[in-house]
């Protein structure tokens, strides 16, 4: 499905292309980098009219496209690296007035999250998802993806949060898909089928977005502890304490070793810890918070902590959470996972999963951090200095095998935020019944009757 | 030795609310801000800590009290250091329109006499009015050596006198200055070995910044005394010498963005729209 000149030709009478070695580069690869972008060429499309058209062409003369909005990935779900078409919303920013009655926004998918953020702010409102690449990451991005981030715990998943959609199918129908209602029980909800499927239905292009207001004064805390079931101990804790919970997030002794080499900077607590937590919480009740703490002394079930003083120690707290993707990358190659585990089954998963590497895999490092609140662990293996890339590739594939095998004997899941995309299509059949898959397809059949749209993502 | 550290309470920057002002410009309105110590005063809690301390032992060297002026408000603020380690905190009660860096000198001389430190220690500055002035009048007042922009203390002839490194334009100068004496200290004095007491192994770790309040440290705090005074009790008069006749915000940031097409079309753009070619 290389696209001719010819094809060429009929896309640019459609909207802008491009075949500039620098677009194909920055345009066909998301965060991943495991795979070499490789796209035939990049749409940039400023409308949902024109991004129809596009597909139009694409379906007639069955040419792949790969979606593409902020290219913040972790799982491939924007690589183009067989020839395909990107199309990119970058070109599509719009931000529509906020209305302040509704509590509702409607922009164009190539908005980038902060941007809807500053927009809605003036207003005394914002939409709440939340995560560390929101400067870069679209609106479109986080909808076709789902995407979760560190305020999951009290705001959900961009799914809640998302009230119409306008969205081009595979045959370059354009779908409106709700609008501003809150309410709306009049059959199968189709938008939600949209929300989460990488691309693989239909391409979102404009959306009406749900606001909430702000939280109020945001108190971060951060914590030393012995081990996992501590940690596990403080969040059950936290649940009953006289405050809300915006984010509880865990990493260990080896994130905060790797975040020293890398940056400099390590937990302000008088000794180093097996393992940490950051709690953030909206606290009105001061007394309440401080009484809380110091029943936590009390029990013992902490070693050390700290309460932020101010933004600026709240600021470089959060940077011991957020800091960590950069600083496992910029201090070695990690091959990363993804996974969600019932809570009430964490400390048995990580007991075996610790002594599954201890037997199977003594040479390979794992980091683990995560948004410990929903479950989700970020497991993160780290390549041995001596050991060659692909040699390392191949352990690890191996390694994940067996990993999954545990995330399915603990009823978790192979992927908690990042999504399938290309780097864990393997493993899919881990979480998700082959009946399951099996009506994916077939859904997609439905809305992308020749399979031009993200071809050979999710299943 | 012991140490009096005054502080100021600020504004927060880095808070969603900002400071802003009245329509006739007459007042600055602070509803809805959240308040900090002042970094430049925080630094020097954090100095005066690490010459007071025996770095890891908790063994404590002498008392380390922290002084401000303001509204009951302000105790929330002082808890903060209490939290840190210091012993005690002292309350002037004054109000905002009562004080300006002379009142602040003449307070602080007049706590100073009553408590008797051997250093007195505090920021070069405040962030919010950037006056950099109140650490020199006291020093005037009490006719203490003074060395100001500190960024390294050292304790010097068994605890008489200070060695202090002074960040200046062209270097840095050190002064020795005998005790007592006044200190204001520059950012860097919070490096990992910007202070030595003589008694801290000089291989101690300390963090690059001043400490965060520990669990245990807040617990404490809130069972530490904080002594409240006025003005009137110190004998000092609330007339300020700075009248501020009118305030303005700075003007709002402009501009916006937008798509071309092509290298050529940004050049036709630089030169007819934007005129910068």
């Amino acid at each position: 499905m290389a696209i001719s000149d010819d094809d060429l030709a009929a896309l640019r009478a459609a909207a802008r292309v491009s075949t500039e070695a620098g677009d194909l580069e920055a345009y066909g690869g998301d965060w991943t980098r495991v795979y070499a972008p490789a796209p035939g060429a990049v749409a940039f499309p400023r409308s949902t009219e024109e991004v129809a058209a596009l597909v139009t062409i694409c379906h007639d003369r069955e040419i792949a496209v790969v979606p593409s909005g902020g290219r913040t990935g972790l799982a491939g779900g924007a690589v183009a690296a067989r020839g395909e078409l990107v199309l990119t919303l970058d070109h599509m920013r719009r931000i529509d007035p906020v209305d302040v009655v509704g509590r509702t926004v409607r922009v164009d998918a190539g908005a980038v999250t902060e941007a809807v953020h500053e927009a809605t702010a003036p207003h005394g409102l914002t939409w709440p998802v939340d995560f560390a690449s929101k400067g870069s990451s679209h609106v479109g991005g986080n909808i076709a993806t789902n995407a979760g981030g560190v305020k999951v715990i009290r705001y959900g998943l961009t799914r809640q949060w998302v009230l119409g959609l306008r969205v081009v199918t595979g045959t370059g129908a354009i779908l409106d898909l709700g609008g501003a209602l809150e309410k709306n029980n009049t059959g199968v909800d189709l938008r939600q089928l949209f929300i989460g499927s990488e691309g693989t239905l239909g391409i979102v292009c404009e959306a009406t977005l749900k606001l909430a207001r702000p939280a109020g004064h945001l108190d971060v805390l951060f914590f030393g502890l012995r081990d996992l079931a501590s940690v596990l101990a403080l969040f059950h804790a936290a649940r009953r304490g006289p405050f809300e919970i915006s984010a509880f997030e865990m990493l260990t002794d080896r994130c905060a070793a790797r975040l020293e080499r890398h940056r400099g900077v390590r937990p302000p607590l008088e000794a180093g810890c097996p393992m940490y937590a950051l709690l953030e919480v909206e606290a009105p009740d001061r007394e309440g918070l401080e009484a809380w703490l110091g029943e936590l002394l009390e029990d013992d079930l902490v070693i050390d902590g700290t309460l932020a003083a101010n933004h600026e120690q709240a600021a470089r707290l959060w940077e011991l959470r957020e800091g960590i993707s950069e600083s496992l990358a910029a201090t070695g190659l990690p091959h990363k996972n993804d996974i969600a585990l019932p809570i009430a089954g964490l400390t048995a998963f990580c007991a075996d999963l610790e002594a599954l590497f201890a037997r199977r895999y003594p040479d390979l490092e794992i980091c683990l951090f995560g948004h410990i609140g929903d479950g989700n662990l970020h497991v993160n293996v780290m390549k041995p200095d001596a050991m060659d890339k692909a040699a390392f590739l191949a352990r690890v594939h191996e390694a994940d095998e067996a990993m999954f095998a545990l995330v399915r004997s603990h009823r978790g899941s192979v992927s908690a935020e990042h999504g399938i995309g290309l780097l864990k299509r393997d493993w899919l059949g881990y979480t998700r019944s082959d009946g399951e898959i099996a009506l994916m397809r077939q859904l997609k059949a439905v809305f992308d009757p020749k399979g031009i749209l993200n071809p050979g993502k999710v299943f | 030795m012991k140490i009096l550290v005054p502080v100021k309470r600020v504004a927060d920057p880095d808070n969603a609310n900002k400071m802003k002002v009245t329509a006739d410009g007459s007042a600055v309105t602070s509803e809805g801000l959240a308040w900090k110590v002042n970094p430049f005063d925080e630094y020097a809690v954090e100095a005066a800590l690490r010459l007071n301390e025996k770095g890891g032992s908790g063994d404590v060297l002498g008392e380390t009290v922290v002084i401000s002026l303001g509204d009951d408000e302000v105790i929330q603020t002082l808890r903060q250091p209490l939290a840190m380690g210091v012993d005690r905190a002292i309350l002037v009660k004054a109000s905002d329109g009562e004080i300006d860096s002379t009142v602040v000198a003449k307070a602080l001389a007049a706590v100073v006499e009553k408590e008797q430190p051997d250093l007195v220690l505090m920021g070069k500055q405040a962030v919010d009015g950037d006056s950099n002035t109140a650490g020199q009048m006291l020093a005037e007042h009490l006719g203490w050596p003074m060395a100001t922009f500190a960024m390294s203390i050292e304790v010097a002839d068994d605890g008489k006198a200070l060695v202090v490194g002074r960040e200046v334009d062209t270097g840095v100068l050190t002064l020795k200055v005998t005790l007592p004496a006044v200190v204001t200290v520059d950012l860097r004095i919070v490096a990992p070995a910007a202070v030595k007491n003589g008694v801290t192994p000089d291989d101690h770790a300390y963090n690059e910044g001043a400490r965060y309040a520990s669990l245990k440290g807040i617990m404490k705090a809130k069972k530490k005394p904080v002594d409240q005074t006025s003005l009137s009790d110190l004998g000092v008069e609330a007339s300020p010498l700075v009248e501020y006749t009118k305030y303005e915000l700075p003007p709002a940031r402009s501009g916006s963005a937008t798509f071309v097409e092509s290298v050529d079309e940004l050049v036709e753009k630089l030169r007819t729209e934007a005129k910068v070619l």
